[in-house]
């Protein structure tokens, strides 16, 4: 890249950027040689999983590396200006000023004892050398620029007054400020929910349009680099793998490991949707002791034995775009004829009809009451808009599941999918009775478990199991994975030692791990080994169902896909129903048979999997469905459907619809007040909604139809494809 | 932040043995605790006079080659009596120690995974012990009941259940909510058996560490007992009773006072460093070198 | 806020009740005659019907402690045996003693062990940070009677800048009169300061690696403000419920060192009512010192709220 210079001066331009850290267990190489660079408007994509490096780009550039680090050689002019040789006072006078960043998580990087403005504005009163005032004035322009209500307010409120999106927006008004040449973003939308993020997704592509923004944006998630970059830069372990324009990267991925993550990603398309994912094989490499050669040759299918001795470089395929693979030419010749193979291989599953029932939850409730509390209450009176303040003792409570009622078939996996807070693991444990349901009833084969005695309850124990999210803290630190096991064994299977034994080995090797693995403790593990050992705990006890609780969440995008094709095999191995909570909707589409739509403790659409995914919608299901970002850069997606504020946290209305406060197509009133009809929209598709139903098949379908695939052929074209009507597509 | 991502890598089967990684603070803190263990243990065979031996020509006396730490204001020898002191110095503050933990994990054991009424009941009771200052209650106890060692030991110990059950119970509130626990409950084991196999095993390095913490208070607080004239009663002697009776002639003979004193301070400091390093040596975040 | 602090001082309220119930309980309410501890092992029978009279110890124990509990309602604390003289005015004198012993020592605490402990916070892992370290260390490695008796013996018995102990008059000068309390103060603050050093150090330096300090200097601010205006500001949080409970090893102390300085404080009026066995004045000053701590700790409490403002406004309160 730095040897074929572009022809403007380049805003940032980094070149054979080399950092190592200092660690205990030796010298950790962070990055080699890592170059690229960003024009003025452009936007460029930083991409890589845990461990590639990425931030420690963005810290370099920042010059906020920490003593730890080390940097090696390189350079990185910013306009022209080698950031590496300036004094750390001028180092300071660019950051916040020329060069701005916005971390990960909004919560953390307010200062929590300070207000708003002041964080806002305080770049101002030292690169501008405003005085408070003036640059308070300015701060209240920046916060509302960014889309926040009340700005005015705002700039006296603390964080924890706000929500994540808000949060997030008022760190995004600080670093537009001082009207910067450089923005950096390091993963901004990470830590926050699917709608929240395409709001902010919105809200940056306007102001780089608007204000002609360079960025640095840096995820992991190849549907926001599709969404939002000119330009990509894939790193692995350290190295620039692949750089190249955005849609040449994502149609056509020259490095093994680029086409890995998009083949390991669930995609939502009818296309893609039910088809076998392909995962990229081993581990991430131990970057105290990298492997020879090509970095990335133990995980690749394509490696042979000059992979393994021949460091590559970047070379180029096409016109800006370059690969660090010699072989790049000959596997994508190869791949043209043969993906589409691969993915026939496994034919995708066909849906299981609801058969016999097994699992059925009637109007079930669990409702949290909070410490009891003085609050002052206003009694308005009519026509006026005085009010006198009155003192009472309130009991609130929230209400975690309000009166959820849903049904799984044997063999049948039921996808629920909702937002941070809807309740979907509170719903997950009350299934399985590790939490006590307030009202309603949880019926297992008939029986309702939550009057179960203790006989019973230990038979249903055995049947109903649970996977949770967190690889870290699912399992007992100071047990080995055999131990972990053999107490499932223990309870429920009846064997005596020697066949426990021999049973442990067949479960372990059934969920992809060696019998060795029996003696090792779950910090030797990685988060996928870890997620196997949760899954072999819960099928040791020779479960029916199991509620899948969020279980690839925590995981990178490849490891994600190995343990979806898992438990997808053990289905069907094992004939298990699932419940599989997530708040990724891809995921859920990929593996559920039917998906139930949860948000505030209610679920307000249940239907077969396609029919959901399709109008009629419910409104929150379109908002979900037009908020994922799809890495096919061949699809353009114009439909956009937002919630009408981000979500002030713990606010949800007391009556009527839960959804109401943030419904684009609120009726008003009768949203407000009365708890909306469940509407039956097909056969099994129910929708909780005041739109007439004609309303509802009107709205536009959010997911598109790829124009390659030639599936139906859009009327309008590129642009207009997404409003194309992919209900009845064939699979 | 750069840390992170550098944790973020796993090693297969890290070779760093786990001797090298005890920190250096621990193996002092060790040190120095099992020579003042293993001298107060072996005082009454290695003291070179008995305890309560008066040479009455041999008063205030500096430190000589007869009298290491020279003599107290009856002659006795003040290398003995501090060795001998030393015991029941340590005895109150171990078995103080040893009460308080006794008595508190179990309750905050209880109190965290059962929740309910009895942990409301509990913890208030706790807001009242602890809302006498620590002095007072053994004050209390002893300003009305003939002074003896074992009621120091006692009061003592009281005073610092409150901590242990709220440590414990915080401890096990966390723990308790950890999937791990909640996997063992879906599998059907009881109550008793995640407590104690899956709950306990998890919560005790922090309860270490605190206990380790709380022996050091327990021997300053006993000394100040003692110093008062409400712990260790004439002619037997703790360390804090012997500096008590160092005061009167602490212009002339300042190495009555300096002797126990010194003693004290090298057992607290072993104590605290002993802690300070086991905190260290059991916090998962820095031993395994990863995690969240 | 307003309801907070309302309920805080209820909670007070009950618990000093059921405090002064345990106190009374556990004085007199406790095995063996509280009439033969006051007199003595040698004492006649007579003498011993005597006190039991005067004391009324003969009436039933609920009785005994309403009558004690209305009389410090009404402000009457009682009568102390050895003295002979109402305990309300001397206990007065004394709690201004040591009212000023502590507040003194307090200050003195915060600061220092608050500066200490910043500089520890930002030079950490050098000379400096180990030299605090050790320094604080010393001072809780040894109860403070110790740390007394050394300061009397080097500062007044060799060098003979200052005195030895007692409380000095105003009518002497200000500078008589302070430098009775240097030594005390000093050592009282000397046995604590390790407590609160050491916090202020480690959560200045857990607040110095936070997301919203790195986000600080990301926005180029000079280190100073960084320091004071975005770390200090948390770090002092953790180091304020240091405080609180650090007023409760500093009654202690306060108790100990004015019986090694004969300082005339609350503390020495109680262990002279314990060796005396004048058995209103330890219930009335243990009670005192009750109130005072519980009272001190709402203080701790507030400044805690009024520096943290998920406290101050209110809302999610979990």
């Amino acid at each position: 890249m730095s040897t074929d210079p572009p022809t403007p001066p380049a805003v940032l331009d980094v070149a054979a950027l080399t950092v190592s850290y200092a660690t205990r267990r030796g010298r950790v190489s962070a990055l080699r040689e890592v170059g690229f660079s960003i024009q003025t408007g452009e936007t460029l994509a930083l991409v890589g999983e845990s461990g590639s490096g990425k931030s420690t780009v963005a810290l370099a550039v920042m010059g906020l590396l920490g003593p730890e680090a080390t940097t090696h050689g390189g350079t990185m002019l910013f306009n022209g200006q080698d950031l590496r040789r300036l004094t750390p006072g001028q180092k300071q006078a660019l950051r916040g000023d020329r060069i701005s960043i916005v971390f990960q998580d909004p919560f953390t990087s307010l200062n929590p004892g300070l207000p708003i403005g002041l964080q806002v504005a305080e770049p101002l009163i030292f690169h501008r050398a405003m005085s408070e005032a003036a640059a308070l004035d300015k701060a209240v322009e920046a916060l509302a620029e960014v889309g926040l209500p009340h700005p005015r307010e705002l700039v006296r409120a603390y964080p924890h007054q706000l929500s994540g999106g808000m949060q997030q927006r008022a760190l995004i008004a600080t670093a537009l400020i001082c009207d910067p040449a450089l923005v950096i973003l390091d993963e901004p939308t990470t830590a926050l929910d699917v709608t929240v993020e395409a709001q902010i997704l919105d809200l940056l592509d306007e102001l780089r349009r608007r204000r002609g923004l360079s960025m640095l944006f840096i995820t992991h998630n190849l549907g926001l680099v599709n969404r939002i970059c000119d330009t990509v830069c894939v790193l692995y372990a350290g190295s620039v793998i692949e750089y190249g324009p955005t849609a040449q990267v994502l149609s056509a991925p020259a490095h093994p490991y680029t086409m890995g993550l998009l083949t390991s990603m669930p995609r939502l398309d009818p296309v893609h949707r039910r088809t076998r994912l392909i995962p990229i094989a081993g581990k991430f490499p131990d970057l105290t002791q990298l492997p020879t050669g090509c970095i990335f040759h133990p995980r690749c299918a394509h490696a042979e034995a000059a992979c393994r001795e021949n460091a590559q470089t970047m070379a180029p395929v096409a016109a800006d775009h370059a690969v660090r693979c010699w072989k790049s030419v000959a596997i994508n010749a190869a791949q043209e004829t043969m993906a589409p193979l691969q993915r026939a291989a496994v034919p995708p599953r066909v849906s299981v009809q609801q058969g016999e029932l097994l699992l059925e939850l009637k109007g079930l409730r669990k409702i949290y009451p909070l410490s009891t509390r003085l609050t002052r209450a206003r009694l308005g009176i009519p026509g006026t808009r005085a009010s006198i303040p009155w003192f009472r003792l309130e009991r609130p409570e929230v209400r975690a599941i309000d009166g959820v009622s849903l049904s799984i078939g044997s063999g049948e996996t039921l996808g629920l999918v909702g937002e941070s807070g809807c309740g979907k693991s509170t719903l997950g444990r009350c299934v399985v009775r590790l939490l006590e349901p307030s009202s309603g009833s949880v019926l297992f084969r008939g029986r309702d478990i939550s009057r179960a005695d203790r006989k019973q309850l230990r038979t249903f124990r055995g049947l109903a199991q649970i996977v949770f999210q967190n690889p870290i803290s699912s399992l007992n630190p100071r047990k080995t994975v055999g131990a972990a096991i053999d107490r499932s064994l223990a309870n429920f299977s009846g064997l005596a030692r020697e066949g426990a034994l021999a049973r442990r080995t067949e479960i372990l090797e059934q969920v992809g791990l060696a019998g060795n693995y029996a003696d090792r403790f779950p910090h030797q593990l990685s988060g996928g080994e870890r997620q196997r050992v949760g899954i072999a705990r819960a099928i040791a006890t020779g479960p029916k169902f199991i509620v899948c609780d969020e279980p690839v969440s925590a995981l990178d995008v490849s490891v994600q896909a190995t343990v979806l094709n898992l438990l997808s095999d053990l289905r069907d191995q094992l004939g298990l129903s699932y419940l599989f909570i997530s708040h990724d909707l891809s995921v859920v589409a990929h593996i559920a048979d039917r998906i139930a739509v949860m948000y505030a403790g209610t679920i307000c659409e249940e239907g077969p999997t396609d029919a959901v995914l399709a109008p009629p919608y419910h409104p929150y299901t379109a908002t979900l469905l037009s908020a994922i970002p799809s890495p096919d850069p061949t699809v353009a997606r114009n439909v956009r459907i937002r919630p009408r504020i981000d979500g002030v946290a713990g606010k949800v209305p007391m009556r009527g619809c839960v959804y109401h406060h943030r419904c684009p197509r609120t009726l008003g009133k009768m949203c407000e007040e009365t708890p909306p009809p469940i509407v039956q929209a097909a056969p099994g598709h129910w929708i909780a909604c005041h739109l007439p139903l004609a309303e509802l098949e009107a709205m536009p379908a959010v997911l598109p139809i790829r124009v390659s695939d030639g599936l139906q052929s859009p009327a309008g074209g590129h642009a207009s494809a997404a409003v194309v009507h992919s209900g009845t597509a064939p699979e | 932040m750069a840390g992170l991502e550098a944790d973020a890598v796993w090693t297969p089967a890290p070779p760093v043995s786990r001797r090298s990684r005890v920190p250096a603070t621990l193996i002092w803190g060790a040190l120095i605790v099992l020579v003042v263990l293993a001298l107060a243990a072996a005082a009454p065979w290695i003291a070179p006079y008995p305890y309560d031996e008066m040479q009455i020509m041999a008063r205030l006396k500096p430190p000589s080659f007869a009298h290491w730490f020279g003599t107290d204001d009856y002659g006795r020898d003040v290398l003995t009596r501090t060795l001998i002191g030393a015991r029941l110095s340590l005895l109150m503050g171990l078995g103080a120690t040893a009460f308080c933990l006794a008595i508190g994990v179990p309750i905050g054991l209880y109190t965290g995974y059962r929740r309910g009424r009895v942990e409301e009941i509990v913890m208030r009771a706790m807001d009242v012990l602890m809302s006498f200052p620590p002095i007072l209650l053994g004050l209390l106890v002893l300003a009305v009941t003939t002074p003896s060692l074992w009621k120091t030991v006692l009061a003592v110990g009281v005073v610092y259940v409150p901590a242990i059950v709220r440590l414990t119970r915080s401890v096990t509130l966390e723990l308790a909510q950890e999937e791990f626990v909640l996997a063992a409950r879906a599998r059907g084991d009881g109550s008793a058996y995640i407590v104690l196999r899956e709950i306990l095993p998890n919560a005790w390095p922090p309860i270490a560490v605190e206990g380790s913490l709380r022996i050091t208070f327990a021997i300053l607080l006993g000394a100040a007992l003692s110093f008062l004239g409400m712990g260790a009663q004439p002619p037997s002697s703790d360390w804090g009773l012997m500096i008590s009776e160092a005061r009167a002639f602490v212009d002339r003979a300042p190495w009555i006072a300096l002797a126990p004193g010194i003693a004290m301070c090298v057992t607290v400091i072993g104590v605290n460093l002993l802690g300070d390093g086991l905190r260290e040596f059991l916090d998962p975040r820095m031993r395994s070198g990863k995690g969240s | 806020m307003g309801f907070y602090v309302a309920k805080r001082v209820a909670t007070i309220g009950v618990i000093l009740v059921i405090i002064s119930g345990l106190i009374f309980v556990i004085t007199q309410g406790l095995p063996g005659s509280v009439a033969r501890m006051i007199a003595g092992q040698f004492a006649t029978p007579d003498v011993i019907a005597a006190i039991e009279q005067r004391l009324h110890l003969n009436d039933p124990l609920f009785t005994q402690y309403w009558r004690w509990a209305s009389g410090i309602l009404s402000g009457d604390l009682g009568q102390s045996l050895i003295m002979e003289r109402p305990i309300g005015p001397m206990l007065r004198e004394a709690l201004a003693n040591s009212a000023l012993l502590a507040t003194i020592s307090i200050v003195l605490l915060t600061l220092v062990g608050v500066s200490l402990g910043i500089v520890a916070a930002i030079k950490h892992n050098s000379m400096l940070d180990h030299g605090i370290s050790v320094f604080t260390f010393l001072g809780i490695s040894v109860p403070e009677f110790f740390w007394g008796i050394v300061l009397i013996l080097v500062f007044a018995g060799y060098l003979h800048w200052l005195p030895s102990g007692g409380a000095g008059n105003l009518s002497a000068g200000w500078g008589a009169w302070a430098s009775h309390l240097v030594l005390p103060a000093a050592t009282l603050t000397f046995a604590l300061i390790a407590h609160v050093s050491r916090m202020t150090r480690s959560s200045m330096l857990e607040t110095l690696r936070s997301p919203y300090v790195l986000f600080a200097r990301a926005k180029g601010l000079p280190e100073r403000v960084v320091l004071v205006r975005h770390a200090l500001r948390n770090a002092l949080l953790p180091t304020i419920t240091v405080l609180a409970i650090d007023i409760g090893l500093l009654i202690g102390g306060v108790v100990v060192v004015e019986t090694v300085f004969s300082y005339p404080g609350l503390g020495r009026l109680l262990i002279f009512a314990i060796e005396r066995h004048d058995l209103p004045l330890i219930q009335a000053s243990i009670l005192v010192i009750a109130a005072i701590y519980c009272f001190a700790n709402l203080v701790a409490d507030l400044l805690y709220a009024y520096f943290n403002p998920k406290i101050r406004y209110g809302g999610t309160r979990s």
